[in-house]
């Protein structure tokens, strides 16, 4: 059925950024993406040689820890990808990020992390390096190194960086990358790599400790870079650079309590099943706090995304690509799936497919507004014209215009017209 | 995937891309710089039987000194390296295996010892070997990790380097204690 969709307007002229045009990592005359991606090339072959050498030490062990660690990494993408409801993130880009985290960032982590143990070890002595390397070198080293390629993404792709959600998107999938491949250097190499250790490995690392950590330190960075990039314009320069600064420390603070001897509740071994429940308690105390912190960001960033697409779209309800009623929806993601369920059961899998385009593009047509410098820019008309085929060529599939959702208030078509009152 | 588009960089992009990758390069190599330069020689060099020298590095210091065999204690917070010179004939991992049967396994009430040696040189080219050992010494609750490094020197001098600390501790002082080992002088 989408095979006999309207195509999709031309994107030039949608472009704000200098630096950038829309919906891909592969920028090939930007200098930010050739060193991302000559970091990704060399670490990357570090990291497969890294990956072949756990393989040879434990094959079954190795292969258990990625099989676990799926079932960790599916979920926390469906999580991350709930939260970008309004404005899906190009997947290259997604991928980049990830990428970044799971190869560059590791890679070079663990090179700075033996150099800066160095300098605790000789400024604090044997004794205060056993206890607190991890506290205070890791987490500066980690965290800024992650951030480091959602600082690059963010030069190459500025324009897909337009609210501190998106920050979070990226900076998640980054943190969640190298969770993903540290965990795999803990279940071999500290846990021992038999297929008992890999378990207990899950249970420590990722069960009970696999709300906290990497994904919430990079998200926090991630929403400080969007927050610099986003409100270019809006906001001098040193408040935004004094925000992410702030969003940044705050994640650097939970991985140094996280790394730190202090509040350590783990038992120092596991003799029996209450000590195994004493884990993810303990792990509760140490990351709580920072889940509840960005939890109630997340919380404002979204709420703020939806003002902002509601306030970018009033102004095209009733024009050609969207309807008072399609506004409605579209603002509450619960209204959003049911209206594609009703669709589909009624009309066939095809016409939900429709559905969810003519969704996603109406958001886009915010973005489009956004970037337009009149209401008739030639780039917006295109969009409008685009959702609207995609809404007739829904309404064409039998069964589908009855369930969609209803057509509202609506002015004659008109490119040159008033714009209507919001309902 | 999206479609693919290029842009024309600038020298703002350009500046920040530099800016990024010097933050890189600095948190990857910044470590080992300061480390390094930190890493300065403390005190007269420690002289053991006239045979063996170590210059100690700073924040080391001469703890202790025992007369059979002539053995020289260097500490620094739970970190030590003892050094041992004796005269010796024969190849260096028969000095190091004779070492932990006379002075290691009697004060152990357990030992592992690895059984990986690895070959090691000193700075004057003089070839040694090293083995990694973990046990109970004395009546000390927690256990105690350790490497011995041994070299015999062409005119007959054994010098055995015995690094040892608490277990977990021991990787914090380990890359002092090459250093100074790769400078010692022998014979």
């Amino acid at each position: 059925m989408s095979a006999s969709l309207p195509p999709p307007p031309p994107f030039s002229g949608l472009a704000r950024h200098r630096w950038a045009t829309r919906g891909t990592l592969f920028r090939f005359r930007s200098p930010a993406f050739w060193l991302f991606a000559a970091i990704v090339v060399v670490t990357g072959v570090l990291s497969i040689e890294q990956q072949q050498a756990f393989r040879d030490l434990s094959p079954s062990g190795w292969a258990l820890s990625w099989g676990l660690l799926a079932l960790y990494v599916l979920p926390v993408l469906l999580l991350v990808s709930v939260l970008d409801l309004y404005e899906r993130e190009p997947l290259s880009l997604l991928a980049g990020a990830f990428l970044w985290g799971a190869v560059a960032a590791t890679t070079l982590s663990a090179y700075a992390n033996e150099g800066w143990g160095l300098v605790v070890a000789r400024v604090g002595g044997p004794g205060f390096a056993s206890r607190w390397t991890a506290a205070l070198s890791a987490p500066i080293v980690e965290e800024t190194l992650k951030v480091a390629g959602i600082v690059l993404l963010a030069i190459l792709a500025a324009d897909e960086f337009d609210d501190v959600l998106d920050g979070f998107v990226y900076g998640a999938l980054c943190g969640l990358g190298f969770a993903v491949v540290e965990d795999v250097f803990y279940f071999i190499g500290v846990f021992g790599g038999t297929p008992g250790g890999v378990l207990a490995g899950f249970w420590v690392r990722v069960v009970s400790s696999g709300l906290y950590g990497h994904v919430l330190y990079t998200g926090l960075s991630g929403m400080g870079v969007a927050y610099v990039v986003s409100r270019r314009g809006q906001e001098p320069l040193g408040r935004r650079v004094g925000i992410a600064l702030a969003l940044f420390l705050a994640g650097l603070a939970g991985h140094v309590l996280w790394n730190a001897p202090i509040l350590d509740l783990f038992p120092g071994k596991t003799d029996g099943i209450l000590d195994l429940l004493r884990i993810p308690l303990a792990a509760a105390v140490k990351g709580l706090p920072l889940l509840a912190f960005v939890v109630v960001l997340v919380r404002l960033a979204h709420r703020r995304e939806r003002r902002w697409l509601e306030s970018a779209l009033r102004s095209e309800v009733g024009r050609r690509g969207l309807t008072a009623a399609e506004l409605g929806v579209l603002l509450d993601p619960r209204a959003r799936r049911r209206a594609r369920r009703e669709v589909g059961a009624r009309a066939g899998p095809g016409a939900a497919r429709v559905l969810r385009r003519l969704q996603r593009e109406q958001v886009n047509l915010a973005m489009a507004g956004a970037r337009a410098t009149s209401p008739e820019d030639p780039a917006l008309v295109r969009q409008r014209d685009y959702c609207k085929s995609l809404r007739d060529a829904l309404h064409a599939i039998p069964g589908a215009a009855a369930a969609a959702p209803g057509p509202g208030p609506r002015v004659p078509e008109t490119t040159s017209g008033p714009t209507p009152p919001a309902p | 995937m999206e479609a693919r588009a290029d842009v024309p960089s600038t020298g703002r992009a350009l500046l920040a891309t530099a800016v990024v990758g010097g933050a890189i390069a600095a948190v990857v190599l910044g470590g080992y710089a300061i480390g390094g330069a930190l890493m300065g020689a403390a005190g007269p060099p420690i002289d053991v039987a006239g045979v063996v020298r170590v210059q100690p590095l700073s924040g080391w210091e001469l703890a202790a000194r025992f007369a059979e065999p002539p053995r020289a204690r260097l500490t620094r917070g739970s970190g030590n390296l003892d050094v041992v010179a004796v005269p010796f004939a024969g190849p260096a991992a028969e000095l190091a295996r004779q070492y932990v049967r006379a002075v290691l396994e009697p004060e152990a009430r357990q030992l592992s010892v690895s059984r990986e040696v690895e070959r090691v040189t000193l700075e004057s080219g003089l070839p040694g070997v090293r083995i990694a050992y973990v046990g109970l010494f004395g009546k000390a609750q927690a256990p105690i990790e350790g490497e011995v490094t041994a070299f015999v020197s062409p005119s007959g001098v054994g010098a055995v380097f015995d690094a040892w600390g608490p277990e977990g501790v021991l990787r914090y002082v380990l890359d002092d204690v090459r250093t100074m080992i790769e400078r010692a002088v022998i014979g």
